[in-house]
């Protein structure tokens, strides 16, 4: 069986390529695909920075003619007449270590990022629930979770955040012991500012309140977080009873000065108070981080500390990586293993009917009892597994190395397994099935 | 008892290696490991005390390393009792080496032992009072002493080693006004019980020694810190400064000036 990867991704496809290419319901093309004499298992990715089918063939050349073709003039909607370019593929343990990195983020634009994990299960529940994933696919994504989730224990590459609004979650969290039942003061109307204060209601942050220039755009603002609207003319009393103050106003003045929040934390019995201020210029005084209790930081403070993180995650890559290796090794030992279950059943079954033959014809001359009868069956039957012992544990150990590919071939020439029709033999089999 | 006290402390001070390593890695089960490894040491120091019974003749309670002893206890209890609540397995990095003293401590020889003749059951209260009272104000130190870290870092925008790393500022802050506010009660009764024994055995309530003197001011100072920090509105570096500064005053008037007499 081999393993057949083509997609396209962040790495080689616009943005606009991309999205010609998400698939909102992967079934029906999973379907399609599985319906090829040539593919024997598939399954489907499609997350906004990738779509890649991966599929377990015989037929290597046939398969990849398969796919080429469906993503280049089969698929469905506005076809890709002109995703040729953007195509990759991988093969058989490049595929395995594609699959591995891709569900362990290694292979995302912002790496350690713990969304594609999520995908790549959805996908596969997806896959297995239309019977598109068995024995080679189930098996390697069960690998593929089962790897991200140890890169994750293992290594410190999700360990910190790496985007701006991460980062002042993160800095919130060292502040207070929790954001529940702690109030938000976003002032102006900026995007980034809001963006940050999602981040921080997704952690439990609800009571917010919006302040800006104009009422108009501060009351649109406002109805997008169910708070209520302000003038900047309310901004001494909003600060004093504010935990977490967002600045993203434009203007070449600090909004926000050191008195104020001096005045501010007078009044609100010195609780402490974080102010990200993501303005340009600063729309925060520097000095107000002087006032005890209160941590202003910048644009500047923030990205330094994404930037570190990310400097940090891009040092654990490399560990990653070597697990990556190492489950990839693996799984090509139980590949390897895999494609030797037919020939081990193969020379089995050759041995078993030359035994049964022999067997028939001697004790068709000699007059036994049912008690000798069953003694010489399990002498004959001890003869053959101690002869098949050593080879068959040598083909089965043999794993994917030149050597263990020529024992197979060996082994079907010396015992003339090409040569003859064995019934029964053929058959596709678990490795498993091997180890009786 | 030896043993159990040796393997309490080696226990204590394992977990503060632990701590230390949650703290410098920001490994979040160092700091887990800690927090269990505290609480094997106090299983071996309650076992130390049980086993205490067994000894001819029981070392009274009274003796400066018993009583250093039975404070580490508490605070190891104490600082559990919390971890329960908040993730403090970091704090372990101090809270563990003071833990390994007290129980080192009083595995010493120990100088003979007060008469408590005629005292009745005041010693042991005091003691035990005293002791508990010290322990929670050890715990509102540590917070205190974290807290000062932590704020220094933050203000000064320098990262965190990671998730593992220490509780955040309200956090400790407020395990410093728990524990202050329940150590300070339980070192009044402390002091109060400690009259009671001297009046017993001196029939006076002040005999005038350097230890009364000193745990004296020591509980004056408490008690401006205490209405400092709940009726005058103290902010909360300032009290993180006090309760370190207390209790290092405390520990020379208690520990201190018994070792230099």
């Amino acid at each position: 069986m081999r393993l057949l990867l083509v997609g396209l991704s962040h790495h080689t496809a616009p943005v606009e390529l991309r999205e010609r290419f998400s698939v909102d319901d992967a079934e029906p093309l999973l379907e399609k695909v599985c319906g090829s004499d040539a593919i024997e298992e598939a399954f489907l990715v499609s997350t906004c920075n990738r779509t890649e089918i991966l599929v377990a063939t015989r037929r290597l050349e046939e398969a990849r003619l398969r796919l080429r073709s469906l993503f280049t003039r089969e698929w469905p909607g506005d076809h890709g007449g002109d995703a040729g370019s953007a195509l990759y593929e991988h093969l058989d343990s490049a595929a395995m270590v594609h699959l591995f990195r891709v569900a362990s983020s290694l292979d995302s634009m912002v790496v350690g990022e713990p969304q594609i994990l999520g995908q790549v299960k959805d996908a596969y529940r997806v896959a297995a629930g239309c019977g598109a994933t068995r024995v080679v696919l189930g098996r390697l994504l069960d690998r593929a979770l089962a790897t991200a989730k140890r890169i994750r224990t293992e290594t410190r590459i999700a360990e910190r955040p790496v985007s701006v609004a991460r980062v002042a979650v993160d800095l919130a969290r060292q502040i207070f012991e929790t954001l529940e039942g702690k109030r938000a003061l976003l002032i102006g109307a900026g995007e980034m500012g809001a963006i940050t204060l999602e981040a921080l209601r997704a952690e439990g942050l609800v009571d917010v309140a919006v302040a800006n220039r104009t009422p108009e755009r501060g009351r649109q603002l406002a109805e997008r977080f169910g708070a209520v609207a302000h003038g900047f003319d309310a901004l001494p009393r909003l600060l004093s009873s504010s935990d977490v103050v967002l600045t993203s106003v434009g203007g070449s003045e600090p909004v926000v000065g050191a008195a104020m929040v001096q005045a501010a934390m007078k009044g609100r019995g010195h609780r402490p108070m974080f102010a990200i201020d993501i303005g340009v210029p600063r729309n925060v005084e520097p000095a107000a981080n002087e006032v005890e209790g209160v941590y202003v930081y910048d644009l500047d403070d923030l990205d330094a500390v994404a930037s570190s993180n990310a400097d940090q995650r891009r040092r654990e890559v490399s560990r990653a990586e070597g697990i990556v290796r190492e489950e990839q090794q693996r799984f090509d030992g139980w590949m390897a293993a895999l494609r030797a279950v037919p020939t081990i059943k193969h020379l089995r079954a050759r041995a078993e009917a030359v035994r049964r033959k022999e067997l028939e014809r001697t004790l068709r001359r000699l007059e036994l009892d049912d008690g000798q009868r069953e003694g010489v069956e399990a002498l004959t039957r001890a003869i053959v597994n101690k002869l098949l012992h050593a080879p068959l544990s040598r083909l089965r150990a043999g794993g994917e190395e030149e050597t263990g590919l020529a024992y197979l071939e060996a082994a079907r020439v010396l015992f003339a397994l090409d040569d003859d029709e064995v019934p029964g033999a053929e058959a596709d089999a678990f490795p498993g099935d091997a180890g009786e | 008892m030896t043993i159990l006290l040796q393997l309490a402390a080696a226990l204590y001070l394992a977990a503060g290696i632990s701590g230390g390593v949650g703290v410098s890695l920001g490994s979040p089960r160092a700091g887990r490991a800690a927090i269990v490894l505290l609480l094997a040491g106090a299983l071996a120091h309650a076992g130390s005390f049980v086993a205490l019974h067994g000894v001819d003749p029981v070392p009274p309670l009274t003796e400066l390393p018993m009583a250093v002893s039975f404070m580490a206890f508490v605070m190891v209890l104490t600082f559990l009792v919390f971890a329960r609540r908040v993730a403090l397995g970091s704090l372990a990095v101090v809270l563990g080496p003071m833990a390994f003293l007290g129980a080192f401590f009083a595995g010493l020889d120990s100088p003979e032992a007060e008469s408590t003749s005629g005292a009745g059951a005041w010693p042991h209260a005091h003691v035990l009072l005293a002791g508990a009272g010290l322990a929670f104000l050890a715990v509102a130190a540590v917070a205190g002493a974290v807290y000062l870290l932590e704020n220094r870092r933050l203000k000064r925008k320098r990262l965190q080693p990671g998730p593992g790393g220490l509780p955040s500022l309200e956090s400790l802050d407020r395990l410093n006004a728990v524990a202050l506010a329940v150590g300070f009660p339980l070192l009044t009764l402390g002091v109060l019980t400690g009259m009671m024994w001297t009046d017993g055995v001196y029939g006076k309530v002040f005999t005038g020694s350097a230890h009364e003197a000193w745990n004296a001011i020591a509980w004056l100072i408490y008690g401006v810190l205490v209405a400092a920090r709940f009726v005058a509105s103290q902010s909360a570096r300032d009290a993180a400064a006090s309760a370190v500064a207390g209790f290092a005053f405390l520990l020379f008037a208690v520990v201190g000036v018994g070792i230099l007499a």
